[in-house]
């Protein structure tokens, strides 16, 4: 990697685990996601801050060509990413959906009361 | 023996007048549950100037929501059986008492306009025509169904339907919210093992309006039904193996 395209990496690392620290300071991640994106801007800060680390696990993997490896990964990850928030958005539809109809049956309740 | 009818009207307030007038005048001992799915125009208010039970729900839910929504109401109340019925005037309230009386037989009825299995609407009380697209699209659903439950049925999509309460409390809390609710809601039904049967009944020509859904949403749902049809097989083959 040349020198500029490894200084650009190192600040576009930087920008986005700010970002994270931030977000997760302002507490409006969950838990659970705080811990998530606090891992994933550290490898990212690791990788930036290390040049030859990237490299180094691609060998040792037995990836030929090193960009690959590090492609692969950040797709999985988002592939898996996407598919939990899938799930996520289900289970809230389904509580949204649910809340509703209770606030129908409560509000006729109501209607009748005061009726 | 009381019954609920359950209606759900979604920007209705045009057309539910004649309809729930037209019902108390055929079927004055039932008793009406208007389910207002989110309509921005006086469909609730319409319904309460009827004298009618009215549950609003605050946003658009779609008509199978609508509809779980009615069935967890009469259930709750304590009804012993129910039937949907069209805010839109399409059906006819002279064929409630054909519909209900296949009730004595079948946990679940299914009011069709295909009569006597015959699948080009030419029987007896097929009086209602359908364009050649949704012919051939009730056409597919008519077979899916048919590999999925091993029974014909000649109307899959009919919403004119009536149930006993054990599959109105099972509806209460599983009727399927998506589009085409009422073909899920038929497999559902099938499947949990209770008796569903058809019987002839007259339509009315929809009245005014237009088809609801458009072609690439109907595709996409027709996959979807699909996929909810594989997934029910292979469930079913999983509880004959363990039963």
């Amino acid at each position: 990697m040349s020198d500029t395209a490894h200084l650009v990496f190192a600040v576009l690392a930087l920008c986005a685990l700010g970002l994270i620290i931030r977000l997760v300071r302002m507490q409006a991640l969950k838990a659970k996601y705080s811990v998530l994106w606090l891992t994933v801007g550290a490898l990212l800060a690791v990788a930036a801050a290390v040049p030859g680390v990237l490299d180094w696990v691609a060998d040792q993997v037995g990836v030929a060509y090193q960009p690959a490896l590090f492609l692969l990964l950040g797709f999985g990850f988002l592939l898996l990413l996407a598919m939990h928030f899938s799930y996520e958005l289900s289970r809230l539809e389904t509580r949204v959906r649910t809340l509703s109809e209770e606030f129908a049956l409560l509000r006729h309740e109501l209607d009748e009361e005061r009726d | 023996m009381r019954t609920a009818v359950v209606i759900p009207a979604f920007n209705e307030a045009e057309a539910l007048p004649g309809v729930l007038a037209e019902l108390a005048a055929a079927v004055p001992e039932h008793e009406i549950i208007v389910v207002d799915d989110g309509s921005t125009d006086d469909t609730a208010e319409v319904a309460a100037a009827a004298g009618v039970t009215c549950l609003r729900l605050p946003f658009n839910l779609g008509i199978g929501g609508a509809l779980r929504l009615g069935f967890r109401f009469a259930a709750g109340e304590g009804f012993d059986q129910a039937y949907q019925f069209d805010a839109d005037g399409q059906h006819d309230p002279s064929q409630i008492p054909a519909l209900l009386a296949g009730l004595e037989h079948a946990d679940m009825v299914v009011g069709t306009r295909f009569a006597g299995g015959d699948a080009a609407g030419g029987g007896e009380g097929g009086a209602y025509r359908v364009g050649r697209g949704r012919s051939i699209a009730m056409g597919l659903l008519r077979w899916l169904v048919r590999r999925a439950t091993g029974r014909r049925f000649t109307d899959t999509s009919s919403g004119f339907r009536a149930m006993r309460r054990p599959v109105l409390e099972l509806f209460a809390t599983e009727y399927p919210v998506e589009y085409m609710d009422s073909v899920e809601a038929l497999l559902l039904a099938v499947r949990r093992g209770f008796t569903v049967i058809e019987v002839p009944v007259r339509m009315r020509e929809r009245q005014g309006g237009q088809p609801s859904t458009r072609n690439f949403r109907l595709a996409y749902h027709y996959v979807r039904v699909l996929i909810v049809l594989a997934a029910g097989m292979g469930r079913r083959n999983r509880l004959g193996a363990t039963t």
